[in-house]
């Protein structure tokens, strides 16, 4: 019998305690499931949603139960979840097949999630014993494609319709956005008159439209308005790609209070730079210099005022941010004279080990971490990229022991999000790890492998089938590799 | 089909207009050589039909700039280029003497571009337009009027000083074209400081205008979208606001009109006016959305006597392609205009 490849890492992200807790957790997504390890053991410590439980929101302690509905979009479940359900006999599988965002608030306190399908915030907290205990659940109605947080821990989300949402981390018992039942009730007036439409199928279709208003009262419609408060700061005509919060030491010696920005990034090529709420509505300035789809958004910790910004253009871009200036344009593939293939960034983190600063890009689907120096300046030095066994997926810094943790793709071909490697290893390669090394001119690395990563290996993720038919083998490629789909497409003559 | 043979004529003019405009671009009316009795008369509309409505989300073959810097604004207004040659901008085109400063988002046909130009002669002005065809008709029309007033001044001077005459006899364009709408007077301006261009405004209005460039901004009859479902494909928005705060500088105006009295308590709305006018149904709307941003800040509405006294408000009224048409089907017409406040100070 062949043997079965394990789901990969989508995710993964460091908990670290700090009120004297014994253990840092680091806690991964794959395929429908969270799981959580002990970071210096490598142990597992919890999965959620737990196979057990009838529904993944069983143990769902402060959501208000009417938020939870079917999601929207039907779409086939994740065959492995499929197969886990029924060897669970019978018991009903998650209705997300993925979990493309997992991040926790910058004091560790918290886990925040969302869930693929059916497009849910989840909020957790992560127990002394490694379990995740859900604090809410609050269904968006349009997708997220970035989660992040403000200075006082409130969410902020920007996603596919262009809007950036805050929402407070722990929503309140008593909104004050309670839908009004008379206003589900309230018939909907018509904005059309004879006076402003003319043709006579336009005032066929009014005519049609007044009867049926008469009619009926539409009762379904407007039943997945969101019941939590949240507010609308900012929106782009455009899909979002990212948003990040800064705070800046106000350059006015006077105020000794922070001021703080929403940068925000599409589709279109745009990094908006907005002040924070609340004025989101005050646009400061844009950042112009990308010619293809945005994708990550990266802040320095050290260096607020710069940005590093990458997506479908062959280079990524170092701006102060703060005036929009271009600091830096680094190339990430060789420049050849031929058509090269086109590229996207992954992702971008930037991580200080000491005195050492480095930017860390990764491309999709492709099996090198490139990494720069960057100096306070915004020179910038390229190195010879760090290779890893699979595709990287996400990576997690750790600057206190000087470590990255890289999770690969264990199931495609390096190098391709599509191929499927032959046959599977076992165990399989979800993570990898690489320190510094100390005390050498340049910055060098050096591949650990300590008990703590073998173990994480040796454990089962999520079961994916060696021989999945192809159709569901695209559905798990695109659901872990989409950025190929932000990049624009033209179709024929243009002119609509 | 005759659809199709249609649409194949009209592209087929379409072309043929381009082409001979292509030909002299301009320079005839500068060298001072006669204007070809074609490039003189007006486009007709009939061959430039487009449907009404366009997706604004959908990407479109878009030409935009990269930033306001690298706007090669030298083509559209070729009588306000920079004389110094090493007055280049970011792409090394050609400068302006001075910026654009006005904009017709959403421009249509032209109408009100054409009424303002001899209004605000001195002002640079450019309509905006998604539909290709609409904006190919109002680029050959604005061409037509310059090459007209061009003619004219060429024949008033040639009266005066029958030396100057070129030797090739100028054609005499009333007897063979019967052109009924041929202008006798001249106009300020010479319709030099329009233009028009194809842009998605709501995606792309950043990469035109940098901050605080613009002084007025008209949304004139904008799509109405009637469905609640396409609200957010109305031009007018919380959101979109923020962008055109930004483009526009303080004390610039924002022009609104529209015939639909709905969409008219949207835009109130949407600049913040909450309470007037008592539409309850929809501010519950608005507030079932979640508490929205402070635009209301950046904008007041502008009295009505000020409004009334508005030149450019009459133009929106009268001169507008829908204006008239509302005018003819005896509508109403709801005239909102909006003055850019100076940003708040940072919270202390």
């Amino acid at each position: 019998m062949a043997q079965n490849f394990q789901h990969p890492f989508q995710c993964i992200q460091f908990v670290k305690k700090k009120n004297g807790d014994s253990r840092n957790v680091l806690v991964a997504s794959a395929g429908p499931k969270i799981f959580s390890y002990a970071a210096e053991s490598g142990q597992r410590l919890s999965i959620w949603p737990q196979k057990g439980a009838d529904l993944p929101d069983a143990n769902d302690a402060g959501s208000n139960p009417e938020n939870e509905g079917p999601p929207e979009k039907k779409r086939k479940v994740d065959p492995a979840s499929e197969q886990t359900a029924s060897a669970a006999s019978g018991k009903k599988s998650a209705t997300w097949t993925n979990i493309p965002i997992l991040t926790s608030t910058p004091d560790g306190e918290y886990l925040v999630a969302l869930t693929g399908e059916d497009k849910c915030i989840r909020v957790f907290q992560i127990e002394e014993d490694g379990s995740f205990q859900q604090i809410s659940a609050r269904l968006v109605p349009k997708r997220p494609c970035a989660i992040t947080f403000m200075d006082n821990n409130d969410i902020l989300t920007g996603d596919k319709f262009g809007d950036v949402y805050s929402m407070p981390l722990i929503p309140s018992a008593d909104p004050r956005n309670a839908p009004k039942t008379a206003w589900q009730e309230r018939a909907k007036k018509i904005a059309a008159t004879s006076l402003t439409v003319h043709t006579q199928r336009n005032l066929r279709s009014l005519e049609m439209q007044r009867q049926r208003a008469g009619e009926n009262h539409d009762k379904n419609k407007d039943l997945d308005k969101p019941t939590y408060d949240h507010d609308l700061l900012l929106g782009h005509v455009s899909l979002l790609t990212d948003v990040a919060f800064v705070s800046l030491s106000s350059s006015d010696p006077s105020s000794a209070r922070k001021r703080s920005y929403i940068l925000s990034a599409d589709r279109d090529e745009h990094i908006r730079v907005s002040r924070g709420p609340p004025q989101a509505h005050i646009i400061e300035n844009y950042c112009f210099g990308h010619t293809a789809f945005i994708s990550k958004l990266c802040i320095p910790q050290w260096a607020p005022e710069i940005l590093i910004s990458g997506g479908g253009d062959p280079y990524f871009l170092v701006w102060n941010w703060t005036t929009g200036q271009i600091l830096q344009k680094v190339p990430l593939v060789e420049e050849t004279p031929e058509a090269t293939k086109e590229v996207a960034v992954r992702s971008i983190w930037a991580a200080s080990f000491g005195p050492r600063r480095l930017v860390l890009v990764a491309l999709e689907g492709t099996p090198f971490l490139q990494y720069f120096t960057l100096e306070t300046n915004g020179a910038i030095t390229p190195h010879q990229p760090l290779k890893t066994s699979g595709n990287i997926l996400d990576v997690h810094v750790r600057e206190d022991i000087n470590t990255v943790l890289i999770s690969v793709d264990c199931i495609r071909e390096p190098g391709s999000t599509q191929e499927w490697r032959s046959t599977p290893v076992s165990p399989a390669t979800l993570l990898e790890a690489f320190q510094l090394k100390q005390d050498t001119e340049m910055p060098e690395w050096e591949t650990v492998s300590d008990s703590m990563i073998s173990t994480i290996n040796a454990s089962e993720t999520e079961v994916v089938s060696a021989t999945t038919e192809s159709k569901e083998k695209a559905v798990l490629n695109n659901s872990l590799y989409g950025l190929e789909h932000l990049r624009k497409k033209y179709f024929g003559e243009d002119d609509a | 089909m005759g659809a199709t043979a249609k649409k194949r004529n009209r592209a087929e003019f379409r072309k043929k207009i381009a082409a001979a405009t292509a030909e002299t671009s301009g320079d005839a009316s500068i060298s001072g050589s006669p204007t070809p009795a074609t490039l003189l008369r007006l486009p007709q509309k009939k061959y430039y039909r487009q449907r009404a409505h366009a997706n604004p989300f959908s990407d479109h073959l878009l030409e935009y700039p990269l930033s306001p810097a690298h706007m090669d604004w030298s083509t559209h207004f070729p009588a306000f280029v920079n004389p110094d040659p090493t007055q280049t901008n970011a792409a090394g085109a050609q400068k302006l003497l001075r910026d654009v400063e006005v904009v017709d988002i959403g421009c249509g046909f032209g109408g009100l571009l054409v009424g303002l130009a001899p209004v605000l002669p001195d002002t640079l002005m450019v309509g905006m337009e998604i539909r290709v065809q609409v904006t190919e008709y109002l680029t050959t029309r604005i061409h037509a009027l310059r090459n007209q007033q061009q003619h004219l001044l060429q024949t008033s001077s040639s009266t005066t000083s029958t030396q100057t005459q070129s030797p090739i006899p100028i054609p005499d364009t009333p007897s063979t074209q019967p052109e009924p709408s041929f202008p006798t007077t001249q106009i300020p301006g010479l319709y030099n400081n329009i233009t028009a261009l194809r842009a998605n405004t709501m995606k792309f209005i950043p990469n035109f205008f940098s901050r605080s460039q613009l002084s007025k901004i008209f949304i004139c009859f904008p799509d109405p979208h009637f469905k609640a479902r396409k609200h957010k494909a109305r031009i007018v928005s919380e959101t979109l606001n923020a962008e055109y705060a930004y483009a526009l500088r303080p004390g610039g105006l924002l022009y609104t009109i529209t015939d639909v009295e709905e969409y008219h308590f949207w835009i109130l709305r949407h600049f913040g006016l909450r309470d007037s006018d008592g539409d309850d149904d929809n501010r519950e709307e608005l507030e079932g959305e979640g508490k929205v941003g402070g635009v209301e800040e950046l904008f007041e509405r502008v009295g009505e006597e000020e409004v009334e006294a508005d030149e450019c408000v009459r133009v929106m009224k009268e001169a507008t392609e829908e204006g008239k048409k509302v005018s003819r089907n005896k509508g109403n017409k709801y005239v909102a205009v909006f003055r850019r406040k100076g940003d708040p100070e940072w919270p202390l």
